[in-house]
């Protein structure tokens, strides 16, 4: 293999592709970078087994073949050369990197060892814009279980049905849901279960990337793929494993009447619920008070070994006067996934579900469960 | 030799042939799943595997499946993905553990349910005290898991909010369920029920609903009293009974009033109800809600002075819930505090349960609960009527001002509309009499009683 590439075009390949190689003991070859020429273009692939990313780039190629080397190690040596054009030649194994005045070679193993990409037959695909993709996963992606004892609540369920695309999480404190409408209305009803894991890497790779990202099913993965904007042709394609198993009925849990309403300011709300933290003790308590009469929220907390805090402030309230506690930090990642400066909070009854939503928007929702109060 | 033994020695003959990580990495969770003529299929965890069995082991496996069996000239490869894991006693054990300790976060419970069959797995017959108030529906219900469809069909539990009905129902389906004989256990409540035949009938797909009960082995309904006065659901529950009957499934029905007591059912379900076993869950006496609360304890892995647990359940007796309800009130004291509540703290952090507004009988709720109960306006039991199903009522009315409320006799005559105080009397000691030789009087007013009590 011979070829040549610009010094910037290669680096910000390997950032996509490095993140996912991990110090892996059990199989060493998975630490390495497959680098292949495939038709006119460089492919790069790295994998953990659980998924696999490859990018391409557009270089001249002079001789065909592959190579691996260590990802990390190729992606630091990279990082330290000159702006300029890097030739790279593999020869029995090893990479011989030339760039201005560096002459190098790097180490390399047998190219056969390196686990084989499973392909995708099936060429069943949908399309949507990145931006809402990113926008969507990051208004829910943190909210997955991380705990392994109920895998199926550890990833992020995808669901399309129609022109509705919704996505999911939650660790059965909280739950998160976000709906995208679908340029292009499914056909078939499909359902997902992905790793949050993989669904952090995909965020990572759609940062400011505009355009639009292609999701091809099949029964046990999945495949997410970034087309190139000089030609037709993929540029980035992650395949993750799917986590098996049944996501539960989430729809049931997700209250629908509810006693007491409020429309506020968010900032204000997150502010308070901030200091309010400060003297929440050890099970993390706020207590939030809801007044009909005068119209405001009181937010109290107290703890033995600090002391206690109260604060209010002024907000519009619907249905009874009510009193609920909450886990601060729960409130607070509920606030901090919504945007608008003003957000309902709607309160299904006490000890039950909450929902925090932002006013003129119906596409998220977050439904977070209160303290047992005393 | 069959399907695993030839695995396992192919196994042991490729360990000589790949390195260890190799060996590890690529024939974990592999098996053989089927052989014919001359083709195995082996079941691979995922697709990297398959494709790296398919792409570099091929030959070596066949070789060596080949020496062993000479008829084999074939291999396929199929995913299949692991199974959940199954975690040992003591990972449960630990998950457990963990989670007591955020005894005051509340969780969505519903998650916990069982998608196909909607049981909690939480609620078991191990977990079910059983006393001299619940022995005979405890004993019926265990019967019926062991004998399903035979023994009592239908088999109907009553009795007031928060006593363990739907514990033992679910304790019956999750028995069932985890018999290793697979029987179709589907646990739906009324609520849910009457849900679905109605967005069955608006999206015109009531068909689908009714398919999905016809191939149950065991069906269980919740609070069945919420079909009354749903003609259409009653009608189509009634279809669905007599199909289940016919062939013998289990029906199970749990209901806050014997069938007799629900109004507006109809009689040929009512008949139906009644045409199996009919057994009560009555109030828990002091004992019992004693080693409720023990047990409840030994749940959540705590001790409690035995004063304060004789205090709680001296003094909270309205059910079962609001036992629990006292008992974890003094949890969150003890985890935000760290000190075990004694019997002062506890009588402060109880009061709400003990001096609960709800708990007190009034002379308002009486009158309201009776009339309710024999489906009446209020305003006609102060009729100075004769009529038979008026004047029984009232009687019953003022029999409880008397016993619960201990109102003299001369003031219940005069709350109703200025009677004679004697007439009062009359009734008082009727009543009292009539329900020492009628049981299903005494069965009424215990069910009256236990609602004034419950809020």
């Amino acid at each position: 293999m011979k070829i040549e590439v610009l010094k910037e075009n290669l680096k910000k390949n390997l950032n996509h592709i490095e993140r996912i190689v991990g110090k892996n003991l059990s199989l060493p070859i998975l630490n390495n970078v497959l680098i292949t020429t495939d038709d006119n273009f460089l492919s790069l692939t790295s994998t953990d087994l659980e998924l696999a990313t490859k990018v391409w780039i557009l270089v001249k190629i002079i001789k065909k073949g592959k190579v691996i080397v260590p990802a990390k190690f190729l992606s630091m040596f990279i990082s330290s050369l000159p702006n300029e054009k890097i030739i790279m030649e593999a020869r029995e194994q090893n990479l011989y990197i030339e760039c201005g005045s560096f002459k190098t070679q790097i180490q390399g193993y047998n190219p056969e060892e390196f686990p084989i990409i499973p392909e995708f037959k099936d060429r069943e695909y949908l399309e949507i814009d990145n931006k809402k993709l990113y926008q969507g996963l990051f208004q829910v992606v943190d909210i997955a279980s991380q705990s392994q004892n109920r895998p199926e609540i550890s990833g992020i369920y995808f669901s399309f049905l129609k022109d509705q695309m919704k996505i999911v999480a939650t660790d059965s404190f909280r739950l998160g849901e976000k709906s995208i409408h679908l340029e292009e209305p499914v056909k078939k009803e499909h359902a997902f279960i992905l790793p949050q894991k993989s669904a952090r890497e995909i965020m990572n790779i759609l940062e400011d990337k505009e355009g639009a990202v292609k999701i091809f099913f099949s029964s046990n993965q999945i495949l997410f793929e970034l087309p190139m904007k000089e030609v037709a042709h993929p540029q980035i394609q992650i395949t993750s494993r799917l986590i098996e198993g049944e996501y539960p009925n989430y729809q049931d849990i997700i209250p629908h009447t509810f006693k007491t309403s409020v429309v506020l300011k968010r900032d204000e709300f997150l502010n308070q619920i901030k200091t309010a933290s400060l003297f929440s003790g050890k099970v993390n308590e706020v207590k939030v008070s809801i007044s009909k009469e005068k119209q405001e929220l009181e937010i109290f907390s107290a703890s033995h070994d600090v002391g206690e805090n109260t604060s209010r402030f002024a907000a519009k309230v619907e249905g009874d006067s009510i009193g609920v506690s909450f886990n601060y930090k729960f409130l607070m990642d509920g606030l901090l996934h919504i945007k608008s400066s003003e957000i309902v909070f709607d309160i299904s009854k006490e000890e039950g579900p909450c929902i925090l939503r932002p006013v003129g928007d119906s596409s998220y929702l977050y439904v977070v469960m209160p303290i047992k109060s005393m | 030799m069959d399907n695993n033994e030839l695995w396992q020695s192919v196994l042991a003959q490729m360990q000589f042939h790949i390195s260890k990580a190799n060996f590890a990495t690529w024939f974990q969770n592999t098996e053989i799943i089927s052989k014919e003529d001359e083709k195995i299929t082996i079941s691979v965890p995922n697709a990297f595997s398959k494709e790296w069995l398919k792409n570099k082991y091929y030959k070596l496996i066949l070789k060596t499946i080949h020496e062993l069996n000479s008829s084999i000239k074939e291999l396929e490869f199929i995913i299949k993905p692991q199974a959940l894991k199954k975690f040992t006693e003591k990972e449960v054990k630990e998950t457990q553990e963990s989670e007591k300790i955020e005894v005051g976060q509340l969780k969505f419970e519903e998650f916990k349910v069982n998608k196909e069959t909607n049981l909690n797995p939480k609620y078991t017959f191990e977990s079910f005290v059983v006393g001299s108030f619940n022995e005979l529906a405890y004993a019926a219900s265990l019967s019926v898991s062991e004998n399903i469809g035979n023994t009592y069909n239908p088999l109907f539990i009553y009795g007031g909010v928060g006593l363990g009905k739907t514990h033992l129902i679910q304790a019956i389906g999750n028995k069932i369920n985890d018999n290793p004989k697979k029987k179709r256990v589907k646990y739906i409540s009324s609520e849910k029920f009457v849900s679905n035949i109605v967005s069955g009938i608006r999206n015109h797909n009531i068909d689908v609903f009714k398919a999905s009960l016809s191939s149950i082995d065991v069906l269980i309904i919740d609070d069945i009293q919420f079909l009354a006065g749903k003609d259409k659901t009653q009608e189509e529950f009634f279809h669905t009974f007599n199909s289940l009957y016919e062939k013998n499934k289990q029906i199970i029905l749990s209901s806050d009033r014997p069938p007799n007591a629900i109004p507006e059912l109809e009689e040929r379900l009512r008949s139906r109800f009644e045409g199996g076993m009919i057994t009560d869950i009555s109030l828990p006496d002091y004992e019992t809600r004693l080693a409720i609360l023990k047990t409840k304890l030994q749940e959540k892995n705590l001790k409690l002075p035995e004063d304060v647990l004789e205090y709680i359940a001296s003094n909270v007796k309205k059910n079962i819930r609001e036992l629990e309800g006292a008992l974890n009130s003094l949890l969150i004291y003890y985890k935000t505090n760290n000190t075990i509540p004694n019997l002062e703290t506890t009588k402060r952090l109880l009061k709400n349960f003990v001096f609960s507004p709800f708990n007190v009988a009034s002379y308002k709720k009486i009158v309201e609960i009776v009339s309710k109960f024999y489906n009446l306006d209020e305003k006609s039991l102060f009729n100075p009527t004769r009529r038979k199903e008026i004047v029984r009522p009232r009687q019953i009315a003022m029999f409880l001002l008397r016993e619960e409320l201990k109102y003299s006799f001369p003031a219940i005559a005069r709350k109703f509309g200025g009677k004679d105080h004697t007439t009062v009397i009359y009734a008082y000691k009727k009543i009292l009499q009539e329900s020492e030789i009628n049981n299903k009087l005494t069965e009424e007013l215990n069910i009256i009683k236990q609602r004034v009590y419950s809020g």
